[in-house]
């Protein structure tokens, strides 16, 4: 083993050598350079693989053999080495990244680097309290350096700032060091903490522990002392903003983790309510904030609020092992390389405003990083920053602590509004043509290696997190990495199939794996995903992104059945999410509702994680199985809210449905039956998950209340959708009250209202899927969502006219299709439960449903066509295949509905055993207080129907044998001559009466609440960031008010 | 006592040539009291049957594609269809039809089977004035549909059945017995509701003939038209026979089937030519207040 010693002496030594060697030329003081990095590098990887593997103790060096103070006294331990590697490979690849701009600079440049990376470095491996304020100097005066040293007005003005800032700073530090030694009598950290000042009572000791604290917070760019760290990170050269960023804070944080012990709980306490209000106010004020790198400021800022709130609490919570090490290191991580490669990629997009960034769309492979990293910071799957999260969380609730779940969570909503949204412009947003990026493989290369090391270490986290096993998603991981590299390179045909063929593979392992509503769950999750897939044979071209997404979202979708405890759930439910997002946002239009998707997605995301943690903590405290959600013991209903609003959010029940019509209305047209028919029943399974644990408590008031908001949901969808002109928007709504209608079938709790609720869903599946498939077909063909504008294309597509045809009959619930057998059993589950009021609007609603389906059919298909869509053929056969598998399934349960609703029946008995259907052969009925009440023979139905039907039909044809075929036009029209389609076509606000009756009942009032909510936040974001005016005066003003406030908050808390 | 499915076909094929014979009588001797009441002398009775054989004998014919020729084969199966799933005479094993297969909430949606069938007709026929009469009668219809389900509901309750059979056996006995007397909120919520079905004054405007030349059916002419006609003559008897059995007693007679039905329909047309129309708003808040009001009630009193 090397000695770590030789770090420092290699930094320093090769440092002050440089100068001397560049006489030699260029490329030997660069190789020198690297040589070092790269030699510190391996001996903290050494040491690390020593600590991890072979089980290595915490060793003690010491300098020139004498004891501290006069010899610097370090200490290596597993933390120290993660540490140092971490900063140690960073500063390599930064090296890589920022060598031309160093070359350019001069030899100072390299020194500097060398002597900042010393600084970290020291900082991480002191064990000496006055080394860690030589450090800090030598760490900062590098690094004002270095910032400045481009000589560019903006840094030299930031590196001054940096200097301010840090000089108030060291000051502190040196006064706290001072008073601590004095105290204690020795300036070994460990001493010191054995020797707890705070203990001694005296005032000085008291004092000198704030000084110090309080340097570090400073140093800590803590809210709101940390205006200038915000100019830093904006006018620093971006390579540099990501080592101060990653590297610097890092060494800092564990600084600070040193001293820590120094402190009391108050102090802990104090520290960590500070992190946390630096987290949220730093986020609220990116949202405001249109500049790249500044807004990377505000980000990486919020997020050392994050670690340093969390480190508090650990502190408090009895140190930082077990849990809160894995918590914080996995938020380190997950910042560390997030951060720096956000930066480095800012610094090869040189664009200022982030609207600007759609350019990065030039470089698939940054693009992906770019979203990788991001999705990181915001803790998603499979990055490390998710499971601390959960960590957190769970390790919160575990200690009652609600108040700082909800503040964590609130922050990390915040801060994805403002990632998110810029993720939206880098994807979406127009750009020049002639825009370019920086070429250089240097640069490219770090942020390659960066991103690299991130899925590595992610990879490592979802096979050996202590959380449980997740072994289910290793080959569908490996699928879609597959996916992704050969994404630019394989045609879409052959990913199609290989899809399809991952699907159906899956299809055919699990088929016999589930059972109950796992089962129906995984026919629709992986049916739908088949038959939405087969349209992808359209596309021509490679379709890049396209299948990553699609099968990210089916894995989540399928993981969600397969999940057996509350993480493996959630985990499948993000992995849904960020699938399903990609998906959406692929729309021409899509960028502003993908963004509301996401962020209702994530709001939701976040209750059911709060609920999945108060329930582990409520039944008892005992793991995380998903069936401890059947065993709560208080707070039920309480968990139970929270997870049925996180739910209802991915079923767009009213109020929280804004995100929905445009999100399925400009996606994609084979998107939109995939987000619209399937995945939104992955909100139902949820609900019918946590309904089921409800059977345990009282939930009575609750779910009454969520059977009205049902009820409620299914006639507002159906009003607006009344309303629409917009083909795909109308069905978009429509899915709104269909879902409506779910869960007020499913907060009926009984047998047959739960049989209509799977009903309905499956039913929902089948009909929505054909109905966008067919509707979003004819939309690519005619390139327009507009009805008005379409019309009479039956005859040129009547394949797309029957499926239509087929697909609202069913939706009406006219018998003889399957729709009916949905109206039968919520009918007569509404009345046998006695809720009349609640089913009349149901019932009211289904009748209004009556007037979009007319509409969607009558504007698009009847009527006289339109003098430019004269020649329009019927869609492509791939759209067809599914619509008529689709319509083949509808008729086999229309006519026998028995073969899935009597098996459907024997399950829900045993959760639910009031109100059974009773099958006698193929006839259905319900009983009311033991006496027959409903009767619905189906298959009957259908014959006599048919039958009447074919007599009359042939009838007329034998009376009507001669008829004549007319063209348009041909009509009687009194007194006028019609002569263009467009004003023979009354398709445009035909229900302008109906809007003056009832159009009251769809003003947009609910999306005014949330605009008001956001605006809000605009306002609030836009107020808190005039704080920070760019006047170095003013921040030192800032720092010393924090220093008051600081202060005062102990002084009451009675530590002086 | 079970008879053969045959049997069965047979008798119910009899009742629906009972009903559509009285049906066109019926519609005649309407439009005729309709006329005395304006003043005109007015048709003979047997007009209808005229009308009828003019309409399916008429040598010109012209169709505008398939779906306007399903539109009247839609609406004559809706009604004819209804007419199967209605039991028709109480205590006969003979007139019955088919309406074992399924309950009123069958029969509440195989209403909307002629009527979107007969739109989307109506619709590929490219007349804008059947477009503005659809969009106005689905608009109207979504009104009168909110007090018939609470009427519906509220005698659901009552009776303990959703079968329409069950429900006449229940007001059996006695004239007391009939629902109009055991629940009389729930039958004027549903009579409200069957002037809307009705499309009488002041309910009208969906067929509004001096504006939209008969709304819907504009297009149709002919065999189609026939069709149509007798549809309506079926679907009117069959629409008051089925009030008849919810409110007032069901028949146990053909006759006494006759006399009912008779005055039920006479209700509406009665008030169709004491008010004027309404407009489409005006029936759609209209039925959402008052009927809406004894609907509430009846489901709140049952």
């Amino acid at each position: 083993m090397v000695n770590i010693i030789y770090i420092i002496i290699l930094l320093l030594g090769i440092g002050f050598l440089l100068p001397i060697t560049e006489k030699l030329g260029k490329k030997v003081s660069n190789s020198m350079f690297f040589l070092t990095l790269t030699s510190v590098s391996v001996i903290s990887v050494q040491w690390l693989y020593a600590f991890i593997i072979n089980g290595q103790t915490s060793l003690q060096f010491f300098t020139a053999g004498v004891k501290p103070p006069l010899s610097i006294n370090l200490q290596l331990g597993l933390s120290e080495s993660v540490f140092i590697t971490s900063i140690n490979i960073l500063a390599l690849i930064g090296a890589v990244y920022l060598i031309k701009h160093f070359n350019n600079i001069g030899i100072r440049s390299h020194v500097l680097y060398l002597l900042m990376i010393l600084g970290l470095n020291g900082l991480v491996l002191t064990r000496d309290i006055f080394n860690i304020f030589v450090f800090l100097e030598i760490t900062g005066i590098s690094t004002y350096a270095l910032i400045g040293s481009d000589l560019r007005l903006k840094s030299l003005i930031a590196s001054f700032k940096y200097m301010l800032a840090g000089g108030v700073a060291s000051i502190f530090l040196l006064l706290g060091i001072i008073f601590l030694y004095h105290n204690t009598g020795t300036l070994n950290i460990d001493g010191m903490i054995a020797a707890s000042p705070l203990q001694s009572g005296l005032k000085i000791a008291g004092i000198a522990i704030f000084f110090l604290f309080f340097a570090l917070l400073i140093e800590m760019k803590q809210f709101p002392a940390n205006g200038w760290a915000l100019d830093v990170y904006e006018a620093s050269n971006p390579g540099i903003s990501g080592i101060i960023s990653a590297a610097g804070t890092a060494a800092i944080l564990f600084a600070l983790y040193k001293v820590m012990p120094l402190g009391n709980d108050l102090w802990f306490n104090t520290i960590a309510v500070i992190g946390i209000i630096t987290f949220i106010a730093s986020n609220i004020m990116g949202i405001k904030q249109k500049n790249a790198t500044r807004l990377l400021g505000y980000s990486s800022i919020g997020q050392l609020g994050l670690l340093l709130a969390a480190m508090g609490l650990g502190f408090l919570y009895g140190g930082i092992n077990g849990k809160f090490q894995f918590i914080i290191f996995a938020l380190f991580i997950s910042h560390f390389i997030a951060k720096a490669g956000l930066f480095w990629i800012a610094g090869i997009v040189k664009k200022k405003e982030i609207k600007s960034w759609g350019v990065l769309r030039k470089s698939p492979v940054l693009l992906f990083f770019t979203g990788s990293f991001m999705f990181a910071l915001l803790g998603f799957p499979p990055f490390p920053g998710f499971f601390g999260k959960w960590e957190l969380v769970l390790t919160l609730a575990n200690k009652h602590q609600f108040l700082w779940i909800t503040a964590i969570l609130l922050g990390s909503l915040i801060e994805a509004i403002y990632l998110i949204r810029w993720f939206g412009y880098i994807l979406k947003e127009k750009q020049e043509e002639n825009e370019t990026i920086e070429q250089g493989a240097t640069k490219y290369s770090s942020v390659f290696i960066l991103g690299t090391i991130l899925f590595t270490i992610s990879g490592l986290y979802m096979i050996y997190n202590p959380i449980t096993n997740l072994s289910f998603y290793f080959y569908p991981l490996l699928f879609i990495a597959f996916l992704f590299i050969t994404d630019n390179i394989l045609p879409a045909y052959i990913k199609n199939i290989l899809s399809i063929a991952g699907l159906s593979y899956y299809g055919y392992v699990y088929f016999n794996q589930f059972s109950e509503f796992r089962f129906i769950f995984a026919v629709i999750f992986l049916a739908g995903g088949i038959l939405t897939l087969i349209p992808g044979f359209v596309k021509k071209g490679k379709r890049v992104g396209f299948y990553p997404s699609a099968i990210i979202m089916y894995v989540g979708l399928l993981g969600l059945l397969v999940a057996k405890d509350m993480f493996s759930f959630f985990t499948a439910w993000e992995f849904m999410t960020i699938g399903s997002y990609f998906l959406i946002i692929r729309g021409k239009r899509s960028q502003p509702h993908a963004l509301s998707y996401m962020l209702f997605s994530l709001g939701g995301a976040y209750l059911i994680m709060f609920g999945f943690a108060l329930t582990h903590v409520f039944s008892g405290g005992n793991g995380i199985a998903l069936d401890l959600l059947n065993s709560i013991k208080s707070n039920s209903a309480l968990i139970f809210t929270m997870l049925a609003i996180g739910f209802l959010t991915k079923t767009a029940a009213a109020g929280l449905h804004i995100w929905l019509p445009g999100a399925h209305a400009e996606a994609e047209s084979d998107v939109s039956p995939m987000v619209s028919a399937v995945l939104l029943k992955a909100g139902v399974f949820g609900l019918i998950l946590i309904m089921i644990s409800s059977l345990r408590f009282d939930a009575k008031m609750i779910i009454y209340l969520l059977g009205w908001l049902g009820a409620i949901t299914a006639l507002l969808g159906n009003l607006m959708a009344s309303f629409q002109e917009d083909a795909k928007k109308l069905l978009a709504y429509s899915s709104i009250a269909q879902l409506g209608y779910i869960l007020f079938a499913l907060a009926i709790m009984s047998h047959i209202g739960w049989m209509a609720a799977i009903w309905y869903a499956m039913n929902h599946f089948l009909y929505k899927a054909l109905l966008f498939l067919a509707v979003g077909a004819v939309v690519v063909k005619l390139k327009t969502h507009n009805m008005y504008e379409m019309g009479g294309l039956i005859k040129q597509m009547p394949f797309s006219f029957v499926s239509v045809l087929i697909g609202i009959i069913a939706l009406s619930g006219v018998p003889p299709l399957s729709g009916f057998g949905g109206k039968w059993l919520l009918y007569n589950a509404f009345i046998l439960k006695g809720w009349y009021l609640q089913g009349a609007i149901i019932a009211f609603s289904g009748v209004v449903a009556f007037l979009y389906l007319f509409k969607l059919i009558n504007s698009i298909f009847l009527g006289p066509v339109k003098d430019n869509f004269r020649k329009v053929k019927e869609v492509s056969i791939w759209y067809l295949i599914p619509q008529y598998i689709i319509i083949i399934a509808i008729m086999v349960i229309s006519a026998k509905p028995k073969i899935v609703l009597g098996k459907i029946g024997d399950f829900i008995t045993s959760y639910m055993p009031d109100n059974l259907v009773v099958w006698k052969g193929d006839v259905a009925s319900s009983y009311m207080n033991g006496k027959l009440f409903g009767v619905w023979d189906a298959p009957n139905i259908m014959i006599i129907i048919g039958i009447i039907f074919v007599t009359l039909l042939s009838w007329l044809l034998i009376m009507s044998r001669k008829a004549q075929k007319v063209e348009m036009f041909n009509i009687v029209y009194s007194a006028e001559r019609p002569e263009s389609p467009q004003t023979t076509h009354f398709s445009h606000n035909i229900y302008s009466h109906y809007r003056k009756a009832l159009g009251f009942l769809a003003l947009p009032l609910i999306v005014n609440f949330w605009s008001f909510i956001v605006d809000s936040i605009h306002s609030i974001a836009d107020f808190v960031r005039r704080l920070y005016n760019g006047n170095g005066q003013a921040y030192i003003m800032h720092i010393l008010g924090f220093m008051v406030i600081i202060y005062f908050v102990l002084f009451n808390g009675g530590l002086f | 006592m079970e008879i053969s499915l045959l049997t069965k076909i047979l008798f119910s094929l009899l009742g629906l040539f009972i009903v559509f014979n009285y049906g066109l009588l019926q519609a005649g001797v309407m439009r005729k009291i309709v006329a005395r009441v304006a003043g005109r002398y007015g048709i003979p009775i047997y007009q209808p049957y005229i009308d009828l054989i003019k309409n399916y004998s008429k040598r010109t014919q012209i169709t505008h594609g398939v779906m306007f020729y399903l539109g009247p084969v839609f609406r004559f199966s809706g009604g004819i269809g209804l007419f199967f799933f209605i039991p028709m005479i109480y205590g006969s094993v003979y007139w019955q039809n088919f309406s074992f297969s399924g309950d009123i909430i069958l029969l509440m949606y195989f209403q909307f089977f002629g009527m979107l069938g007969m739109a989307l007709g109506a619709g590929e026929g490219g007349q804008p004035n059947s477009i503005i009469g659809i969009s106005r009668g689905l608009a109207q219809f979504t009104a009168v549909e909110v007090p018939f389900t609470l009427a519906i509901i509220s005698i659901a309750v009552q009776y303990d059945t959703l079968s329409v059979y069950d429900i006449v056996a229940a007001q059996q006995g006695g004239i007391q017995n009939w629902t109009l007397f055991t629940n009389p909120f729930a039958v004027i919520a549903g009579m409200f509701a069957f002037l809307g079905l009705m499309r009488h004054a002041p309910f009208n405007v969906v067929m509004a003939p001096q504006e939209i030349p008969i709304g819907p059916p504009t297009e149709y002419h002919s065999t189609y038209l026939g069709m149509l006609q007798s549809n309506r003559v079926v679907l009117h008897i069959v629409e008051a026979v089925l009030f008849m059995n919810l409110f007032f007693g069901g028949a146990t007679s053909w006759l006494e089937l006759i006399i009912k039905s008779f005055f039920i329909y006479f209700i509406t047309v009665f008030i169709g030519v004491v008010f004027p129309r309404y407009r489409v708003d005006h029936t759609v808040r209209w039925f959402l207040k008052i009927p809406l009001v004894f609907g509430i009630l009846a489901v709140l009193f049952v």
